[in-house]
């Protein structure tokens, strides 16, 4: 039971800082259309910032820098090139995207080289132990500072102007835009939230109880597509629950691998993206996802 | 005259194709059968996406399964993975087939989603695929993968056997020379069916269902049911193009047919200008041998630092090239490389005929004759309607 | 409709005259190409003054800092031997090439070194050397350094440097039982990547563990997952008693980390890919000191041995400020076995490809100074060259993090069966 417990927690941690990573990967596709395939750059962007800072200037003023940097560099990506492309249309920005990743991962695997730089963070590699179940302390402050950011999201779409208007710009962006919506600043807002949302996932991703900032923390990101996916593309919420479903099912294929044999080895890898495409053929649309966004 | 302008091209790139392996050394030709193979599948795929505004990431799960397909029906059956043993050209037609069949057993997913939705959801299919290829080990051969028997037909075989040797106006041709006609062959076959296909009526309703599914509803198409047979079509092109990846490499692994080649594909139609043929096949040739050239080449600038030594390395300076190439692509080329195309032959012409033609065009129109194909730039999730068809 | 007549009849003809061109007669098929008048045969790769090695490595993929640290070590090497009067009375240049960890690109690379090298001292990469390897097989190529995977043992082309993955992993079971203390019936956790390296790994801890009566709880991985909280737990609750880890650095930081933060401290142990120093700075370098056991075929940057001082030397002169780690013995060793091979080659007259291997498969007694555990046999291409590892101990003060302790060769390393 102890052993459930753990998995359990650990799936529920992890699920917490998929859910960061998937409701950028939300607002962003709502506020611009973007499928963004540069996600897992910008979060190693961020996270680098603050491996790099954490020495000369200490853990919490570079954790400042490295989030609003990456909130920075997503505003930047939208403004530069998102804007400026020839024919805006959700193909040629994923394609975008991914130039853009090209890009951004050449020059951070560069810089970082087969380094694993440690994240500095104060928790080091400490424990939390409750009731017999042993949690890793940075998950444990993962988790409540992913909650306190979940709160925050909603109070900002439920109850502030800004919020209100990004909400009605991606819902309908012509009827919006009449309104008095401007949607480039939902946009800028979008891609700042998302890049500063991801910064953070990649702190907790880079923290014990993994190694620190390498290059392929950038592949993190894709582990949060199901999640999005699976939540219905379009809403924050599902992104959320969908992150946590993800997060518990990996935790216990692996933990019960040896139970699982049958089913090959490897489990881990392929669960989340089983669990998406049973969902799907069942639900279309994702668990929370607009009807009309696949009404046909 | 005005079919002259229009074939010129196609016909001096097929003669400088048939040529080309006179001439070209190792490299090059193994670059342009990876080419080729790439353009098979991108013509596929742009069949999907810019025709029937469907998008697929899921596009290597059908290259891998085409792949597999063929190694297994040609298959040696006492080897040490399962085979059939059958005559090449059946793996080849079956590599299509199978991968159809299993294409159209994902239109319960592929004809109710739309666009992106349907592209995010066909991720899942590339996972799914590598845990079932490293773990099926008896057909696949497991992660380290099986090897592919070369193709032949009676008397002759593509490889470097039988005849053992073969030389045409004194260059001596060896495996790589025949299966360049192969694959040339197999290409140009793609592309003139791909080119029927969308100017048919399938193609049609493809395009009605992209521009708006209530109308074309309305119009009386099935808009499930066309929007999983351009799945289906578009699996088969993969097949085949997985098969012809299999015969380019000798031996086929897991590692093949990953994300990244998923994700190649959907670059290589995206900056050849989505929905069009010609564009397909130049952005194949873009993805496939860019990255190449400029590995093999760049190492000779004089100007860039030894790798390890925390400079600017050449093998660095390739991939971030590669990378502007691409955004600059998006950025500055309306229509991607084929609607660039257009606009110059389009301007071109213009200037031969000294008509009343506007003498710079900024954006395409379509020829009111109806001679040069229509400008290929659909969205792949679009609302508007710019068909006139 | 003319037109299309017209270009009909161009492309018969072009056909007819192809037709007219075809012969399907060797000119050349009573004697090979000649090498000139000197006594040696040269082949590809080789002319009068020079002779050209080749490396296909990862410079711009997740390998590249490593593989720089190996072509910059290569690239003294051979500038040595140069001054040294070069090879066969030749200079050897190296023809340096990246794939980026991609096997498209491995394969296109490969097809244009191939005709303009006498032998390929690396391809780097496990995708990309499985994609290599059938064709230079094909075309009797020396092809070396692409890891210590097992299944290159179906090549004779292949030169592995050491022993493979399966015999270190088996030898670590010997070991965990003769001098660490684990008994019969305990559990070994293998965490292990899939693929060559990590199944190879799995297929020695599994042999030797039925040979002395343990139990392995197997965890498959991949390289994306760094986080090994659920692995490190299952592991917990079956009660391993030890664990092989086949796997980088970011999975073992993790995974010591982990076990060590649950009170679990057992033995860790990893192959040369396993470990970077720079782990010891991390979070878990506590752990990493006190259970981190590497089971490697070629020596850690410390040892004394004077062909470990060599290559080290020699390294830090030509990049004074580079990475210090497994890769420079490495890449040495590698260096000093084709090296070994050419004179081989030269010797027997025959510098061409094929000679190569020739050279290297009749090498029966090669000692490497320390760069390897015992002198090599590789007469036997169906068997590892030795079955001998160094067992080296996680040290915060030693250049490069792995203080060597000895070297060890137990039975079930001995008595490893490949299949």
């Amino acid at each position: 039971m102890t052993y459930f417990l753990t998995q359990l927690a650990n799936g529920l941690s992890y699920g917490l800082i998929l859910g960061l990573i998937a409701v950028g990967f939300v607002i962003v596709f709502t506020s611009t259309g973007v499928l963004n395939f540069a996600h897992g750059s910008v979060l190693l962007s961020g996270a680098y910032l603050v491996a790099s800072l954490q020495g000369p200037i200490g853990f919490w003023a570079a954790a400042a820098v490295g989030v609003v940097g990456a909130a920075v560099l997503g505003v930047l990506i939208n403004a530069l090139l998102v804007r400026n492309l020839a024919e805006a249309n959700p193909g040629t920005a994923a394609i975008l995207m991914l130039g853009v990743d090209i890009v951004l991962l050449t020059e951070l695997t560069r810089r970082i080289g087969n380094n694993v730089l440690s994240i500095g963070a104060p928790w080091g590699a400490d424990v939390v132990s409750v009731g017999g179940i042993t949690l890793p302390t940075s998950r444990v402050v993962a988790a409540g500072l992913a909650i306190v950011v979940f709160g925050l999201l909603w109070f900002l779409f439920a109850r502030t102007g800004a919020g209100i208007a990004m909400r009605a710009a991606a819902a309908d962006s012509d009827t919006a835009a009449m309104m008095g919506v401007r949607p480039s600043r939902t946009g800028a807002a979008g891609w700042a939230l998302a890049g500063a949302l991801a910064a953070v996932a990649g702190i907790f991703l880079a923290s014990f109880p993994a190694p620190g900032v390498a290059p392929t923390l950038a592949l993190s990101s894709f582990a949060a597509i199901p999640a999005w996916v699976l939540g219905g593309f379009d809403s924050v919420v599902g992104a959320i629950v969908s992150g946590l479903i993800i997060g518990v099912v990996t935790a216990l294929a692996v933990g019960y691998e040896a139970e699982l044999h049958f089913l090959g080895r490897g489990l881990g890898e392929v669960v989340p993206y089983a669990v998406m495409i049973l969902v799907l053929l069942v639900r279309p649309s994702g668990l929370f996802g607009r009807k009309e966004a696949v009404r046909v | 005259m005005s079919d002259l302008i229009r074939r010129g091209p196609m016909v001096l790139g097929l003669l400088v194709a048939l040529a080309l392996p006179l001439l070209l050394d190792d490299f090059w030709l193994q670059t342009g059968l990876f080419a080729m193979a790439s353009v098979v599948g991108a013509i596929g795929l742009t069949l999907l996406v810019g025709v029937a505004g469907q998008l697929s990431l899921g596009h290597a799960f059908f290259a891998a399964l085409g792949a597999y397909t063929y190694a297994w029906t040609v298959g040696d059956p006492a080897g040490q993975e399962a085979g059939l043993g059958l005559p090449p050209l059946v793996a080849l037609v079956l590599a299509g087939v199978v991968s159809a069949v299993v294409g159209g057993l994902f239109s319960p997913i592929s004809g109710r989603l739309r666009g992106i939705y349907l592209g995010l959801a066909t991720i899942g299919l590339v996972f799914l695929a590598r845990h079932l290829m490293v773990n099926l080990e008896a057909l696949t051969g497991g992660f380290n993968g099986r090897t592919v028997e070369p193709f032949s037909v009676p008397g002759f075989s593509f490889s470097n056997a039988a005849p053992d040797y073969l030389a045409v106006a004194g260059v001596q041709f060896e495996g790589l020379h025949r299966l360049w006609y192969l694959f040339l062959g197999i290409a140009v076959l793609s592309a003139w069916l791909g080119r029927n296909l969308r100017a048919g009526r399938t193609g049609r309703a493809l395009a009605n269902v992209r521009d708006s599914e209530v109308a074309a509803a309305a119009m009386g198409v099935n808009v499930a049911r066309a929007k999983a047979t351009a799945f289906v079509i578009s699996s088969a092109y993969a097949g085949i193009a997985g098969a012809l990846m299999a015969l380019a490499y000798g031996r086929i692994a897991p590692d093949l047919f990953g994300i990244q080649l998923s994700i190649d594909f959907l670059v290589m139609i995206v900056l050849g200008g989505l929905g069009s043929i010609a564009g397909a096949t130049a952005g194949a040739v873009f993805v496939v041998a860019l990255p190449l050239v400029l590995a093999q080449y760049s190492s000779q600038l004089p100007f860039l630092a030894a790798p390890g030594s925390g400079g600017l390395d050449a093998a660095t300076l390739a991939r971030l090239l590669y990378g502007a190439a691409i955004i600059a692509v998006l950025l500055f080329l309306r229509g991607g490389l084929a609607g660039a195309a257009s606009r110059i032959r389009h301007r071109r012409s213009a200037h031969q005929r000294g008509t009343g033609g506007p003498p710079l065009v900024p954006t395409p129109s379509p020829d009111p004759s109806g001679a040069t194909e229509p400008p290929p730039s659909q969205p792949a999730v679009s609302t508007r309607s710019e068909e006139k068809s | 409709m003319r037109n299309g007549t017209r270009t009909t009849l161009a492309i018969a003809g072009c056909c007819i005259v192809a037709l007219a061109a075809c012969s399907t007669k060797d000119p050349n098929a009573s004697g090979n190409g000649s090498g000139g008048q000197s006594d040696v045969k040269a082949g590809a790769g080789v002319t009068d003054d020079a002779i050209t090695v080749g490396m296909l490595t990862d410079l711009s993929g997740p390998f590249a800092a490593g593989a720089a640290v190996q072509v910059a070590e290569t690239k003294a090497y051979y500038a040595q031997v140069n001054k040294d009067g070069g090879v066969c009375d030749r200079q050897v240049k190296v023809d340096v090439q990246d794939h980026g960890y991609d096997p498209q690109k491995a394969v296109t690379l490969y097809r244009s070194m191939a005709p303009n090298v006498l032998a390929l001292q690396q391809v780097l990469g496990g995708p990309t050397s499985a994609a290599v390897l059938p064709l230079a097989q094909a075309d009797h190529l020396y092809l070396g350094g692409f890891g210590w995977a097992g299944n290159s043992l179906k090549y004779d082309n292949a030169q592995i440097p050491g022993t493979t993955y399966s015999v270190e992993a088996a030898n670590a079971i010997d070991y965990l039982v003769d001098e660490l203390g684990v008994k019969k019936g305990d559990k070994v956790g293998v965490v292990y990547f899939t693929g060559d390296y990590g199944n190879d790994s799995l297929a020695g801890a599994e042999y030797a563990a039925e040979k002395r009566g343990l139990k392995i709880v197997p965890q498959e991985i991949t390289p994306k997952d760094t986080d090994m909280s659920a692995q490190a737990s299952a592991l917990k609750k079956a009660g391993a008693s030890a664990v092989i880890l086949a796997a980088a650095p970011p999975q073992l930081a993790s995974l010591a980390g982990v076990l060590a933060s649950q009170k679990v401290n057992v033995p860790v142990i990893g192959h040369a890919p396993t470990f970077n120093p720079a782990l010891l700075d991390s979070p878990a370098g506590p752990a990493l000191l006190k259970n981190y056991y590497a089971f490697t075929s070629t020596a850690p940057y410390s040892s004394d041995e004077p062909g470990v001082k060599k290559a080290v030397d020699l390294y830090e002169a030509a990049a004074p400020k580079g990475a210090k780690g497994f890769e420079v013995p490495l890449a040495y060793a590698q260096a000093e076995l084709l090296t070994d091979a050419m004179k081989g080659a030269c010797e027997a007259g025959n510098l061409t490809p094929e000679g190569v291997v020739e050279a290297m498969r009749k090498t029966s007694d090669l000692d490497l100074d320390g760069l390897l555990t015992t002198s090599l046999d590789y007469t036997d291409p169906s068997q590892p060259p030795t079955r001998t590892v160094f067992v080296s101990r996680a040290d915060a003060d030693t250049p490069g993090g792995l203080k060597l302790g000895e070297t060890f060769e137990g039975p079930s390393g001995k008595g490893y069966t490949f299949k």
